[in-house]
């Protein structure tokens, strides 16, 4: 199913005439502020509606190992500058091609605002409490603790197709028994990430509808993570002696639902260029054992030595059952020897020390896709750029990502994930286990049932059953209430998927699926060299409060994320951590921060 | 103060401060004549044989999966009870309370967890009153501002609901099984320190202690030899009515994932696991919980057996 392309732009002119006024409004770039950094969205000194980000100063462009730079600090980023030549248009200069450019601006962190909206509320903090959005549904209320309420936007471009039913209403339960029971009671319409043992109870329920997702779509990785700062994980032998001695299969088969795989890869196969390069070797037989109990000897542990399992509590689609998982690792480790106590972190404070190496013993952690792209999984992970949780990155699997992320060549990016699969054997920094199945449950005959690989379930395209309690109310319970919605400044599924709901970005994910569609943008076209976009907006397009939708509204949404000193570069943390990892810097870069594991 | 009748003789009883002239025979009898004591005694030395056979009980280890070990169409996660008694294939190893979430015998988990349970309650509510009863004694002893300290601070403690304060106090000294003790004995100190001192209070102005001390027995020597012996009966019954809920409170804290460990069998942390598999795996929930349930009554009926039995103004 694809989002339809919205009417044809009726007031296009009038848009364009309103945007030369905005725009004639606004400072010209003689009298910008002398400092690129602070400098807002001003038109050319043409006098056209132009409008340039950075309006002042030239980004130099990162190259090799070098650094770039703008007005006079370093710059890693790969944007180079946006530009709104007129009201409808937005050019992305880029430095070099991105392959995954349009499933960026499809992902929800990079949904659009309102410019007068972000120039009020961000300035004011209360930007992460509330949503002006384009899309079908508008944000009614959020009763903290409770529920997200929404109720159709008469307005909407396409309202012609969504929303599908008036109202809908955003429910969380952190437990997967409750989530459950909720369903069974008709009290919700859905329910996100079925527990891994209520497949079957939900699948014999007449009443409810199982929805998996589609075989070998598990778009999630969990891995057991090493620092190799720490002792003993700086001996290669005391990785490779853990990575042989797990059973993975083991693990797969008792602990994870029908449908998941033993990873074989890093990234999971469903995504392109995922698994070149040969597969992760087998693990966990009597001989596997034998062998890894030699090279702990070797490496000079040969009673083996005792250690941590850390994990976090958290059910997430690659582990469903992190104690249980945590638990078995144990017991397999002491086959070798290798005496580990489990411990259990809170999430927050398991990530936070993640992400900055201080987990010493072994961790379980995973990724969920944000886009299905390798470079998602690869480059945050072990990238130039890479996360602290396996140490010092490993150059030799840095270099080869940093070839296939920079190309759109399909032999030179075989070659390269190929080379970068084969050092992930070859070094171990962590030991891939397990794509985790997971599951949604929806009411039987509810029209429109998802289940996303990439967390975009969207209510504006569901139906409740006419049978249901209030069949003009869709009801979605998710695991965890959101954070925040200003998705800008949130990396947890639960905030992004309340986004999704009622904001739009140029372009989108398909409902369900994990094609790019076209949604505010009408296309958004590369030149020949990979490294400019050219963006066409809808016309006609309205926000939730009425203002209208334009060119301008699209520069400052990425530029207050882009430029960490821009006044208005705040929201629920003010550390925007995806605009670093997805687009390699920031301009006026802040102390380095990286998205955490959502 | 009036005079009590033993409710199984008619006789008349001794006054309360003359536990010292009790028989232990007389006193046992007594206990036993209260039928809720009975019944909480049973159940107490059925759980202290189970705890102490818990190796010959259990055919299983309680922290190793079955996996590998038996057939790979049974060895299940979550396998429901197979009892061959009851009809199930005599070629399927028996696991009376089925399996775990980890493949391994919900039975020997249980049963193992009756030694740590027990463990626990005496171990906690032991150090609670070793320090209740010094604090206890001290204060009402020593009487004026040092009394007055101690008991303003026992108050901020009892203040403060016991499982919000051992929380705290857990999430200060880091999750663990024994730092959970630590806490629940922490918030249980006052009850008995209070025990002690209304103790000390009842016999320090007595004739028998103003003769010690004429006699030249040391402050340490009276409270030991003359004024522990009567606080001795309340705090048995209330140490015994305290390991219930010392057990629970510990289990509350493993629930929580702030006690017991992975993979420490504790009913606590087992129910604290397996909850959200109450539709599909309710065995795991039901058998730890009917476990905890019961040791909790054994010990609530035992105490309040105690508390009637050593109580001379209540009559039957």
């Amino acid at each position: 199913m694809t989002r339809p392309s919205g009417r044809l732009p009726r007031f296009a002119t009038l848009l364009a005439g309103a945007a030369i006024v905005v725009a004639a409004c606004t400072p010209a770039a003689s009298n910008a502020p002398s400092t690129g950094a602070t400098a807002g969205p001003t038109t050319a000194a043409t006098g056209a509606a132009a409008i340039k980000y950075p309006a002042t100063g030239e980004v130099t462009c990162p190259s090799g190992a070098t650094a770039g730079s703008y007005n006079g600090t370093e710059y890693k980023g790969n944007l180079k500058s946006i530009e709104a030549p007129d009201a409808s248009t937005v050019i992305f200069n880029l430095c070099a091609p991105d392959v995954a450019f349009l499933q960026k601006i499809a992902f929800s962190v990079f949904y659009i605002n309102d410019s007068a909206w972000i120039e009020k509320h961000a300035a004011d903090g209360t930007i992460k409490d509330t949503m002006n959005g384009t899309g079908p549904y508008k944000l009614d209320a959020w009763n903290k603790g409770t529920e997200l309420t929404f109720s159709k936007f008469d307005n909407y471009w396409n309202k012609d197709k969504y929303p599908l039913v008036p109202n809908a209403v955003l429910r969380w339960s952190k437990e997967a028994g409750a989530r459950l029971q909720a369903l069974q009671g008709g009290q919700v319409t859905g329910i996100t990430l079925v527990g891994p043992n209520d497949f079957d109870t939900v699948k014999n329920d007449p009443n409810l509808l199982l929805a998996p997702a589609p075989e070998g779509q598990a778009l999630n990785t969990l891995y057991l993570g090493m620092n190799h700062d720490d002792k003993p994980w700086d001996k290669l032998e005391v990785r490779k002696a853990v990575a042989l001695a797990i059973d993975r299969q083991r693990i797969v088969t008792n602990f994870y639902p029908a449908g998941s795989e033993v990873a074989t890869h890093f990234t999971p196969c469903a995504i392109k260029y995922a698994c070149e390069g040969p597969d992760w070797p087998s693990s966990g037989t009597a001989a596997d054992i034998q062998k890894a109990k030699d090279l702990l000897t070797q490496a000079g542990f040969p009673n083996g030595f005792k250690t941590k399992i850390q994990y976090r509590n958290v059910f997430r689609g690659y582990l469903p059952q992190p104690p249980v998982v945590a638990q078995d690792l144990k017991e397999q480790l002491a086959k070798i020897g290798i005496d580990a106590t489990v411990e259990e972190q809170e999430s927050g404070t398991l990530i936070a020390n993640a992400n900055s190496g201080k987990l010493d013993g072994l961790f379980l952690l995973g990724w969920g896709a944000d886009y299905p792209e390798v470079t998602n999984f690869m480059d945050y992970h072990f990238g130039g750029g890479c996360t602290a949780a396996f140490g010092t990155c490993y150059p030799d699997i840095a270099t080869p990502l940093g070839k296939g992320n920079s190309t759109t060549d399909d032999a030179a990016r075989k070659a390269a994930y190929t080379e970068a699969n084969t050092k992930l054997i070859d070094d171990v920094p962590m030991v891939p286990i397990a794509h985790g199945q997971y599951a949604n449950a929806y009411l039987a005959g509810t029209e429109g049932t998802q289940v996303s690989a990439i967390s975009t379930e969207v209510m504006w395209a569901m139906k409740p059953p006419s049978t249901a309690t209030d069949p003009n109310t869709v009801v979605l319970m998710q695991n965890a209430e959101p954070i925040g919605v200003y998705c800008a400044d949130e990396t947890d599924g639960e905030s992004l998927r309340a986004c999704e709901q009622s904001m739009e970005g140029l372009y989108g994910y398909a409902v369900g699926g994990t094609d790019v569609v076209p949604v505010l943008a009408t296309s958004c076209d590369p030149n020949t060299a990979g490294t400019q976009w050219t963006c066409k907006l809808r016309q006609g397009v309205t926000f939730h409060d009425g203002s209208t939708f334009d060119a301008q509204d699209v520069v400052l949404s990425f530029a207050v994320q882009w430029d960490a000193a821009h006044p208005l570069h705040k929201g629920d943390t003010g550390i925007f951590e995806y605009w670093g990892g997805l687009w390699g810097g920031n301009l006026n870069p802040p102390p380095p921060a990286t998205p955490a594991p959502s | 103060m009036s005079t009590a009748v033993d409710a199984a003789t008619g006789t008349p009883l001794p006054a309360v401060g003359a536990a010292e002239r009790r028989t232990s025979r007389s006193l046992w009898r007594r206990v036993l004549a209260q039928r809720p004591a009975v019944i909480g005694l049973s159940i107490l030395g059925f759980l202290v044989l189970v705890a102490i056979f818990a190796d010959v009980l259990a055919a299983y280890d309680p922290e190793k999966s079955v996996i590998g070990t038996e057939a790979a169409q049974f060895a299940k996660a979550r396998a429901a009870p197979c009892i061959h008694a009851l009809g199930c294939p005599a070629d399927r190893p028996e696991h009376l309370m089925g399996l775990d979430g980890n493949v391994i015998d919900e039975f020997a988990r249980v049963v193992f967890g009756a030694r740590v349970s027990l463990l626990i309650g005496f171990v906690t509510v032991g150090g609670a009153i070793l320090v209740g009863l010094v604090i206890g004694a001290i204060a009402g002893y020593a009487g004026g501002w040092v009394d007055n300290a101690l008991m303003r601070l026992m108050e901020v403690i009892l203040a403060f609901p016991a499982l919000l304060l051992s929380i705290v106090i857990v999430t200060i000294l880091g999750a663990g099984l024994l730092n959970a003790m630590i806490a629940v004995a922490i918030v249980a100190i006052p009850i008995y320190a209070r025990v002690m001192r209304a103790s000390v209070l009842s016999v320090r102005e007595q004739d028998y202690v103003t003769a010690a001390r004429a006699m030249g027995d040391s402050p340490i020597g009276i409270l030991v030899r003359r004024v522990m012996p009567n606080a001795l009966t309340p705090m048995i019954v209330q140490g015994t009515l305290g390991i219930g809920t010392a057990i629970l409170e510990v289990a509350a804290l493993s629930f929580l994932g702030l006690g017991a460990q992975i993979p420490t069998p504790e009913w606590g942390q087992m129910i604290g696991r397996e909850y959200n598999n109450i539709q599909n795996a309710a065995h795991l929930i039901f058998f730890p919980g009917v476990a905890l349930t019961l040791t909790v009554l054994g010990f609530n009926l035992l105490g309040d057996g105690l508390r009637d039995a050593f109580d001379p103004r209540l009559t039957r």
